[in-house]
């Protein structure tokens, strides 16, 4: 009697060893680890956005986009010379506008989680 | 001694040429890829080419002719991203570049994941990432999925511009422990913190350790918004992510 034909998804799967896997998840992490600084190191001069030819991959938009002649793609226009973040960041005043938003945001949350007892005594 | 002419693949050849400069990395590399199979050099050589159509199929295929998932893990993928981590170290290649290649890797890892988990490897825990609502910037989210996957979490990314509820559906529905969020610009931060109110509102707050970061976040702001704590980086994500399952433990 000839075997049954048991096909590639009826075959046993071969377990892993959870610690074969660990020190491979720890190469791995050594790895990301290494590009993580590194594109911490780059980001200071090099918009990360901005792919290997130049091109920006953005979804946003940005000052330094400019319509490639070439294609309909956007090149990047940024020198290098200043911070890019500038770019998408207008006012650096805007932080103390972020702040007073975040306190606004918390205040209305709390008032209207609050029992109705609490507000007419505030009122 | 190994030559790079053994090596079977044109790609990984050509890599090794064009890329590797240090004589340790070429003779460590040229020395892995002459001793793999030619299938796991050809889903090195999809990764390094940031196409994740190829590597899923070439895992799908390799572990259907029965190689170990290890194997493809150490010969296939980590092997493939080594070679993405000298290219971007030595600036031949840039982030968008080395998120591609993640996403290659992720593709394999998809086939790989159902067999970890039969084996009883469990990720570290779930964690739920988004860019806030009104921001479309990606990249230092990015970054650090890719990082905190690697580090052996499993990641649901909501991508840019995700609501209060999506946030929340996601951390509901994946029973999620971590929630992480970023924004990019400083008119768009302050929606880190309504959402974090809206989660006190669905009485959810408790079960979710809450983390934001990106470039205008600091400490103060984190604070101010009521996260339990604030990433300076992509490193600094996966150190406080791992924190909170400690915490758990």
């Amino acid at each position: 009697m000839s075997k049954p034909d048991r096909s590639i998804k009826d075959k046993p799967t071969p377990k892993i060893d959870p610690e074969a896997h660990r020190q491979r998840i720890d190469r791995l992490s050594a790895i990301f680890s290494d590009i993580a600084g590194h594109a911490e190191e780059l980001s200071k001069f090099r918009c990360p956005y901005r792919d290997r030819l130049d091109r920006c991959t953005g979804k946003f938009k940005c000052r330094n986009q400019k319509v490639s002649p070439d294609d309909d793609l956007l090149v990047c226009l940024h020198d290098g010379q200043f911070d890019y973040r500038s770019a998408w960041e207008t006012d650096p005043e805007s932080y103390g506008r972020a702040k007073a938003r975040i306190k606004k945001i918390k205040k209305v949350s709390a008032e209207r989680r609050a029992p109705p007892s609490e507000i007419s005594k505030k009122d | 001694m190994a030559e790079l002419t053994d090596i079977a693949n044109e790609t990984i050849r050509r890599e090794i040429e064009e890329y590797l400069d240090r004589p340790e990395e070429i003779e460590r590399n040229v020395g892995l890829f002459v001793r793999v199979r030619p299938l796991m050099q050809e889903i090195a050589a999809a990764l390094i080419e940031g196409d994740d159509g190829t590597v899923d199929r070439l895992t799908k295929q390799a572990l259907g002719e029965g190689i170990d998932a290890l194997e493809i893990m150490d010969d296939g993928l980590i092997s493939g991203m080594g070679i993405v981590g000298i290219k971007f170290r030595d600036t031949f290649i840039f982030v968008p570049e080395v998120l591609a290649c993640a996403r290659a890797m992720k593709a394999g890892m998809a086939y790989i994941e159902p067999i970890l988990s039969a084996s009883g490897v469990k990720p570290l825990a779930t964690v739920v990432m988004g860019t806030v609502k009104g921001d479309l910037h990606d990249i230092g989210k990015n970054l650090c999925i890719m990082m905190l996957r690697g580090s052996g979490f499993s990641v649901i990314d909501l991508g840019v511009d995700t609501s209060d509820d999506e946030f929340i559906d996601a951390v509901e529905e994946h029973k999620a422990p971590i929630l992480g969020m970023s924004a990019l610009l400083t008119t768009t931060m302050p929606n880190m913190g309504k959402t974090i109110e809206a989660f006190i509102d669905a009485d959810l707050r408790e079960d979710v350790r809450i983390m934001v970061g990106g470039a205008p976040v600091t400490q103060e702001f984190a604070d101010d918004m009521g996260a339990d704590a604030y990433g300076k980086d992509a490193l600094d994500c996966v150190a406080v992510a791992k924190g909170f399952v400690s915490v758990q433990a």
